[in-house]
């Protein structure tokens, strides 16, 4: 218990993912899943950034005199950082191409909703 | 020059889609030949490495040259050309290439009047397929995953009808793999501190195994199963590669999963060894059995469908349990077998799509009962197209039969006889799909040599599509012939050392 307590955000994390995969599978309705997609991807960001961080760390910029010889007990990880900066380009990349085909089915079929899509789809 | 023919394979096709995305803006006609130029460059150096590898061993190529400073770790983004991928990028851009060579005519009438960024899309699609394919980070290759995966969305909505929902439902699978996949790229992370391949593959043997690292392999392993459609995560696949327009299957169906079966490769026996899954005793029998009912799903599903592109999407599946099937065996056979298939499926089903394609173009759909008289009609695509299902089915001296015959070697020598016996079983089942068309397209009609039958015009598909139709298909056979200096010369270095000796 305690040590989930110490690693709530890891806690939080699987809570999101799971939310974030339920809606994904779960819902009908298209914007609900384009919605889970984002919270998946919200979690695994969160993730992340919770293996870089440290207690008390300051931003992971080098100084030239602590150049040869970093104190790297005082800094965040930079690395888990860099990689979210270019996970969340990606996921709003995907999230916009997803709304955007969402849009396009609204047109065809004037509804979100799978079962009247499906429904429209055999006629 | 040499030194920088790692990264112009990938930045040939880059540079092309950004430039052909702002011509297309400006100069419409512009943008394919910028592309067709972007591909073949893009072949010539991927063929020219292929050599130089061969020769001299792995080329590795640091982006920016951040990874030559002295450090303990390296800070930069690799790109490593081996044994195991050089075949594989000069398949992706070859067929990329001859593909947009021979769309051109198909794109102008499926996608009148909306054609403008589909080169830009396309060679955006083939960038990433190369990146995955060339990169040494498993960070880098997640991102190339995503480009490839993006673009191929927005291909697969090109389509009329239910494109959009097919598309849709892929985008929502692929994100999921993706995540799966990136989280797995965490487990792995958080243990070894490290992103790059060379490093990864330097580090994890010397640790004790570990239930983090245990989990990164099964989390990056899903990932990756879901972007190839491997059996129990196929339900994309076959909606949306029919449903696309035939010019974008023709490019998705050949290259995008087998691109997906080469990253699981690299993952099993780079990053994590040949040990590390030889010590998997729990998994391997049921990746196995996933492989065998993968193989025979797809083939029972190919029977049961009335059109032909439908039916070449279970081809797909099917044989995606080959490989996966063949590198799970974890024995010399099986995995020549899986590597050699990786590029002997890349071709056939280039050249069944072609085929199909050129149905398409003439007759307009592709359900079995238009293909009534077809053998009359268009007698060059259908010779292709009997060729090319006999390269499925394992005919010799096509590439099928050595790619199955490596399988099924590497099967009875690891005594797996259930994927035995479902490898016989796809080929019997595609024998009996070649004979239902044969049978449709010749028997169905009053025979025109007869005298008083009607006789059929011949309506064969334009010159531009036909010769890159024909060429794939004569490279069946060639691939077929040069089985042995392949094998001999590239994928014996590209199979774990451990296995040839």
């Amino acid at each position: 218990m305690e040590n989930l307590i110490a690693n709530f955000n890891y806690v939080i994390v699987v809570i999101l993912m799971m939310i974030g995969l339920w809606s994904m599978l779960a819902q009908k309705n298209l914007i609900k899943k384009c919605i889970g997609m984002a919270i998946l991807q919200t979690g695994i960001i969160l993730f992340f950034i919770s293996i870089g961080a440290k207690n008390n760390a300051l931003i992971p910029i080098l100084t030239e005199a602590a150049y040869s010889d970093p104190d790297v007990a005082t800094v965040a990880n930079p690395l888990t950082q860099i990689l979210m900066l270019t996970a969340i380009v990606v996921g709003v990349a995907t999230l916009g191409v997803g709304l955007g085909l969402a849009q396009k089915i609204y047109h065809q079929h004037s509804s979100f909703d799978e079962d009247e899509i499906l429904e429209n789809q055999r006629k | 020059m040499t030194g920088q023919l790692p990264i112009i394979v990938i930045l040939g096709p880059l540079l092309a889609a950004i430039l052909a995305a702002f011509t297309a803006w400006l100069r419409p006609k512009l943008s394919y030949p910028l592309v067709v130029l972007g591909l073949a460059i893009s072949f010539t150096a991927a063929l020219k490495l292929v050599f130089i590898v061969a020769d001299e061993g792995a080329k590795i190529y640091w982006l920016g040259n951040w990874g030559n400073q002295n450090h303990e770790f390296v800070v930069g983004i690799q790109i490593t050309v081996d044994n195991l991928n050089t075949l594989l990028l000069t398949t992706v851009s070859g067929i990329a290439l001859l593909t947009a060579l021979y769309a051109k005519r198909l794109v102008e009438t499926e996608l009148a009047g909306r054609q403008r960024y589909f080169y830009a899309l396309l060679s955006l699609l083939v960038t990433g397929l190369l990146g995955i394919s060339i990169t040494g980070d498993i960070f880098n290759l997640y991102v190339f995953l995503e480009i490839a995966a993006l673009s191929s969305y927005a291909l697969i909505a090109y389509g009329k009808g239910r494109a959009y929902m097919a598309s849709f439902n892929y985008l929502i699978m692929g994100t999921m793999g993706a995540c799966l996949y990136l989280l797995g790229v965490g487990f792995v992370f958080i243990k070894h501190g490290t992103l790059n391949i060379d490093n990864l593959s330097g580090i994890i043997p010397t640790l004790d195994p570990s239930q983090a690292l245990f989990v990164g392999f099964v989390l990056i392993l899903l990932g990756v199963w879901v972007k190839m459609a491997f059996f129990p995560f196929h339900g994309w696949l076959p909606n949306a590669y029919t449903h696309a327009p035939t010019a974008s299957a023709a490019v998705l169906a050949p290259l995008a999963t087998k691109v997906a079966v080469y990253a699981m490769l690299r993952i099993m026996f780079t990053v994590y060894s040949l040990d590390y899954i030889n010590g998997l005793t729990g998994i391997q029998p049921i990746v196995l059995y996933l492989s065998t009912a993968a193989i025979v799903m797809g083939s029972f599903f190919s029977l049961t469908q009335t059109n032909l592109k439908m039916i070449a999407c279970y081809f797909i599946i099917s044989e995606i349990g080959y490989m996966v099937g063949g590198a799970w065996l974890a024995n010399r056979p099986g995995l020549t077998g899986a590597m050699y298939h990786l590029v002997a499926d890349a071709a056939m089903t280039s050249a069944l799509f072609m085929a199909i394609g050129c149905i398409v173009y003439r007759l307009g759909q592709a359900q079995l009962d238009d293909l009534k008289g077809v053998f009359f009609k268009m007698p060059v695509t259908m010779a292709a197209f009997v060729v090319t299902m006999a390269a499925l089915i394992g005919v010799p001296p096509t590439c099928g039969f050595f790619s199955k015959w490596y399988l099924i070697q590497g099967a009875a020598e690891a005594g797996v006889w259930h994927f035995v016996a479902a490898l016989l079983l796809s080929s019997l089942v595609k024998a009996i799909i070649l004979f239902r068309i044969i049978e449709i397209g010749y028997n169905r009609v009053a025979h025109p040599a007869i005298e008083g039958n009607p006789a059929i015009p011949r309506n064969e598909a334009p010159l531009s599509m036909l010769i890159p139709t024909v060429a794939m298909t004569l490279g069946l056979i060639a691939l077929g012939l040069a089985t042995n200096t392949l094998v001999n010369t590239i994928i014996v270095n590209a199979v774990p050392a451990a296995l040839t000796q």
